[in-house]
């Protein structure tokens, strides 16, 4: 980091603190609880590193650091040109701001990183590592200790480079789900029994050959394999496999021609990576959700609240358009939307229910007997929240739960900038009724266009349905805060799964044209195949769970009671990229050290089902097979399985393919 | 520690994992690199993980206007940007090539094959800068050499200098006046005396003195001549005429630099029975060729002839993937070779490398009638046929073998066989050491 005595950045620091002081001042009366930040003005090239470093300062030494910063600075283009936020998920939050910035930006990223805090604050997913993680401390000492390694003369530093290879591999192989549980560089590898083959006990004492085929031949050695209680473990199938590694991990001693222990160095950088992914996890995990949130947030702030000055708009709206349309499944624009949605089908749940309770308003004639128009019109904010006008402040009642108390006798005394900062006037109930998502240009038809189906939803479960008598009645005790209450609930317990699980519909898909596509083997390209929800659904589960990684997990580490690893693929019908497997269990052996087997079932296409497929321009169905990839640190061995021995690994419940029925063959 | 040293790391991870270069020039893909940049693809770029088969996951999209309908191609699916902060791109898929300049790919062919190839043949005369020993007439005051100046101008003082005493002594004779004495001094004592000089002190003499003298004899029996040199010497010099057309500047030594020029021309067989396999072989081997002699020569430039029954020449973009019916004449190409040689890079300038490649096929006898001369009257520091037959040899393509057995023994006739992409790696070895046993001319 440049000191800071650097003028530039002393003139940038003092032009951001008031940004950054209000910014915080309106998170928090938007009913946000971000951890307090602290920021830093950064120039071009700082930026690049930091966001090579995933948004620290200080990291274990790596090559793939480098090749981030590398093609970061060939590409130039990481959203859209600038970096823009960075901030560090710890207690407190660490922004970074970029010295060269437009003002507009900075502002942007600071409103947009109050929200992020306030996501890392409140997730319960990020309270599975730590609630107070001392992030930049941690990896900081991680980069620390493994500097030292590399240093020590008695370590090679390429054997240490290798081995944190060997285990990045691994990095998404964790138990995401459970909380971090640190593994101590001495526990007891209390489930570690010897498990030495008798033959190789035999080869050590050193018997001469003719007893050893005479007393110990191989019907005895047989007999014993058999006999030896076969131990397996894991009890139950370990998702962890750096955990399972860390502690009946090996590695295979070249000249002994056996496993032996893992060196000290070795666990420990194991668990120092372990730890890392257990940090970044919740991350990974909240994606959609985090950067949807962050949008959300920035663009109240940044728009609707006019953070950004007038002639600042216009670079922030150009900023904002890039940010979220840069192609393919975007985090930003799908969170963002899926935001949005629940905000207004929220508020129009509250509505609704509302209108139902009117008498004479029912599901079947709510269309016919509303008129829309009129509803938006009342549900309109006060003229008291939607604009401050001077003049008129002393008219306000002090006791207006809407109003702001302190802010009023200030604005009275003239003390306070309601030009720059109308917002200050309101409360959190006040600024909900200034935002109300309903009423907006672009949510307007929102309420008229419920369906029937979710009317009779909602009414099936009301009771007192008579209890206005008119529209205006209901109307007048809307609470407009209904959906930011909303919405702080979800961030607070979902994570991405969760979260498009259970509030993708289809008219959200419908109004956001989602779509699917599959690969056509007829055509040899990709084809849209489905609009319906379900099935963009099917599709974006298997992008997210388990970091849209296939789940992996250790079934056996006795394998055959020849100290074997045996992990399973559990399969949903999605088939592994064997070639990469088949380089990963290469990895997986060094940390092992004995052989490594893995089970998975594989979509095989046969050549006359696809020549077919091609002639009939319909899809051919793959067939599954149970396939077993044995590495045994020089060779791979190939085998196709039982079906039986594979049938408790595929799933049966779970299809995410979305080719209609009748494409196929 | 720090990013400097993992963007070091980095790059030499890089290196480490570059193909292998025998196996790039055998099997790889030259279609990334340009004539002047080898891209050489580097193995592994990130690390494996688990992942799911990216053809059989399928994935989600969003319309900008409109949504797609089913059945409507959507072109290739761009990677996500789900994955953590700091990533961008990771998922490309796009390669990542360690790039090297001709010279480093010389080198390490060198190295990778056990060639050692100096390149030789024509020096050509380049003007480099040397020591300032040489001198011209303008430059920096700096540069001005002094020492010539004052001597070039004590010269001219030497040669402007006349005994003046004597030639007022002249003006003293008797009957002698400035016109007698100006045609005396100028053509019978070659002294530089200007007329104007002369008339000047003929008036300063006065009267009485003009007719001092009888005659010439008596005059110079009464005058004692002096030495320009013995007068300067006792005079001292109180001025010296220095002029500007004596002044020299210090001016570097032009030393004759060789630069090692060299022209390859690359012929290619492109007639009917040039198949796809045959094309590919010739590519592989003619490239990786062109690429190291671009190495190895300070100014390397290329021909490229395609022929059938006749030959054309061609730029290189088309060079390898012209097909085209007809017949085969190879002397065809060499006829062009040699007037386009001739033109342009005469022998005396130029190192000159003529490769040919087909598949031995040609039209009957025009091997021995006409390519045989023809390659005999190009002068070349080395010539090459590189036969491409994927199925071995076929009945009629005697070609390389008339060539190989005509030039048996010759240090600059090389003909080699490839017949897969195996054999690539020999024939490249073979053909540059053919020339490696040549002496320098």
């Amino acid at each position: 980091m440049k000191p800071t005595d650097d003028v530039h950045m002393q003139r940038e620091a003092k032009q951001l603190e008031e940004p950054v002081t209000e910014a915080s001042v309106l998170a928090k009366k938007l009913g946000l609880k971000p951890y307090d930040v602290n920021y830093w003005i950064v120039d071009y090239d700082d930026m690049n590193e930091l966001i090579a470093y995933g948004g620290f300062q200080n990291r274990y030494p790596h090559w793939r650091w480098g090749m981030t910063y590398d093609r970061q600075q060939k590409q130039g283009q990481f959203l859209g040109g600038k970096a823009f936020e960075i901030v560090n998920n710890d207690k407190p939050a660490h922004a970074f701001l970029q010295e060269s910035n437009a003002l507009s930006d900075q502002k942007a990223v600071i409103t947009h990183v109050e929200a992020h805090s306030d996501f890392f604050a409140n997730n319960e997913w990020f309270a599975m590592f730590s609630r107070d993680p001392n992030a930049a401390a941690m990896l900081s000492r991680h980069g620390e200790t493994i500097d030292d390694f590399i240093q020590d003369t008695d370590i090679e530093r390429a054997e240490v480079e290798r081995f944190i290879d060997h285990i990045l591999c691994l990095e998404d192989n964790i138990d995401q789900y459970q909380p971090y549980e640190p593994l101590m560089r001495d526990e007891p590898s209390e489930t570690d029994v010897d498990y030495g083959e008798v033959s190789d006990e035999l080869d050590e004492l050193d018997l001469s050959e003719e007893v050893q085929r005479q007393v110990f031949d191989e019907e005895w050695l047989e007999g014993q394999r058999e006999n030896d209680d076969s131990t397996t473990f894991p009890e139950e199938p370990e998702k962890d496999i750096l955990a399972f590694l860390r502690r009946h991990g090996k590695q295979y001693d070249e000249t002994a021609e056996k496993a032996i222990e893992l060196e000290d160095w070795q666990k420990e950088i194991l668990e120092i990576l372990r730890a890392e992914s257990y940090y970044f996890a919740p991350q990974k995990m909240t994606k959609i959700m985090n950067e949807g949130w962050a949008s959300y947030w920035e663009s109240l702030m940044m728009a609707d609240e006019n953070f950004a000055g007038a002639d600042e708009f216009l670079t922030y709206a150009d900023h904002m358009s890039k940010v979220l349309g840069s192609g393919g499944m975007n985090p930003y624009s799908l969170g963002l939307e899926l935001w949005e949605y629940i905000e207004n089908t929220e508020n129009r749940r509250h509505v609704v229910e509302r209108l139902l309770r009117v008498e004479g308003i029912s599901w079947r004639n709510f269309h016919d007997t509303i008129d829309f128009t009129h509803v938006l019109n009342q549900l309109e904010p006060d003229p008291l929240v939607a604009s401050v006008e001077r003049e008129q402040l002393d008219d306000i009642e002090v006791s207006d739960p809407r109003i702001d108390e302190e802010t009023l006798a200030k604005a009275r005394e003239g003390t306070v900038d309601l030009d720059s900062y109308p917002w200050k006037l309101f409360t959190y109930e006040g600024l909900a009724e200034r935002h109300y998502s309903l009423v907006k240009p672009a949510n307007k038809g929102y309420l008229g266009r419920i369906s029937r189906e979710e009317l009779e939803r909602i009414s099936r479960y009301m009771f007192d349905t008579e209890r206005y008598d008119s529209v205006e009645d209901a109307l007048a005790g809307v609470e407009y805060t209904v959906g930011w209450d909303r919405m702080r609930e979800i961030r607070e317990s979902h994570n991405d799964v969760t979260f498009v699980d259970e509030f993708l519909t289809q008219e959200f898909v419908d109004e956001n044209n989602y779509f699917t596509y599959e690969y056509m083997h007829s055509s040899g390209d990709y084809r849209a195949t489905s609009t319906d929800y379900e099935a963009v659904k099917k599709k974006l589960m298997l992008e997210l769970t388990n970091f849209g990684k296939p789940t992996i997990v250790v079934a056996d580490g006795n394998f055959q009671n020849r100290n074997e690893l045996l992990l399973e693929h559990q399969y949903n019908g999605v088939a592994l990229d064997i070639e990469q497997a088949k380089d990963t269990l290469e990895r997986i052996f060094e940390l092992w050290g004995r052989p490594v087997v893995l089970r998975t079932i594989d979509t095989v296409y046969d050549d006359h089902d696809l020549e077919v497929a091609r002639r009939r321009d319909s899809e051919p169905e793959p067939e599954e097979t149970g396939v077993e990839i044995r590495f045994d640190g020089t060779a791979f061995e190939e085998e196709e399985l039982d079906w039986e021995d594979v049938n408790h690994l595929a799933a049966t419940d779970v299809d995410y393919d979305t080719k209609p029925e009748d494409w196929l063959a | 520690m720090g990013l400097k040293d993992d963007l070091e790391r980095y790059r030499e991870v890089g290196e480490q994992r570059r193909q292998d270069l025998a196996d790039f020039i055998q099997y790889g893909d030259l279609g990334q690199s340009r004539r002047d940049e080898v891209r050489v693809p580097i193995k592994i770029i990130d690390l494996p993980e688990f992942e799911y088969d990216q053809r059989e996951m399928g994935g989600i999209g969003q319309g900008q206007d409109g949504t797609p309908e089913p059945g409507d191609p959507v072109g290739q699916p761009e990677p996500g940007d789900g994955d953590e902060e700091g990533d961008p791109g990771e998922e490309g898929g796009d390669h990542e090539y360690y790039e090297m300049d001709p010279e480093e790919f010389a080198e390490e062919l060198d190295e990778r094959l056990g060639l050692d190839l100096e390149p030789k043949g024509k020096k050509v005369v380049e003007e480099k800068e040397g020591d300032f020993t040489d001198i011209t007439r303008s430059g920096p005051t700096g540069t001005l050499d002094f020492e010539r100046l004052f001597k070039e101008g004590l010269k001219r003082k030497l040669a402007m200098d006349f005994d003046k005493d004597f030639v007022r002594a002249a003006l003293k004779i008797e009957g002698w006046g400035p016109t007698k004495v100006f045609e005396w001094a100028r053509s019978e004592e070659n002294l530089p005396v200007s007329r104007s000089w002369i008339e000047n002190a003929y008036d300063d003499i006065p009267n009485g003195d003009r007719t001092q003298y009888g005659s010439l004899a008596e005059m110079t029996a009464s005058v004692e001549r002096e030495e320009t040199a013995r007068r300067i010497r006792r005079e001292g010099v109180d001025q010296i005429p220095y002029r500007r057309e004596d002044e020299r500047y210090r001016y570097p030594e032009i030393i004759e630099e060789r630069e090692r020029n060299v022209v390859v021309v690359n012929i290619r067989d492109v007639s009917g029975s040039m198949r796809q396999k045959k094309r590919e072989l010739v590519e592989r081997t003619f490239t990786p060729l062109d690429w190291y002699l671009q190495g190895k020569y300070d100014n390397a430039e290329f021909v490229y002839i395609a022929h059938d029954a006749d030959a054309w020449e061609v730029e290189r973009d088309e060079f390898f993937g012209i097909r085209s019916g007809g017949g085969t004449r190879i002397s065809s190409a060499y006829e062009v070779a040699m007037e386009r040689l001739d033109e342009k890079y005469p022998w005396t300038d130029w190192n000159r490398y003529v490769f040919a490649a087909g598949d031995s096929e040609n039209s009957s006898n025009d091997t021995e009638k006409n390519v045989i001369p023809l390659m005999e009257r190009i002068d070349a520091n080395l010539h090459a046929y590189v036969e491409t037959q994927p199925s071995g040899n076929a009945i009629n393509a005697t070609h390389a073998e008339e060539v190989q057995q005509h030039f048996d023994g010759s240090d600059n006739v090389s003909v080699a066989y490839v017949t897969s992409p195996d054999d690539v790696t020999d024939a490249i070895y073979d053909i540059l050491s053919t020339e490696e046993g040549d002496n320098e001319r």
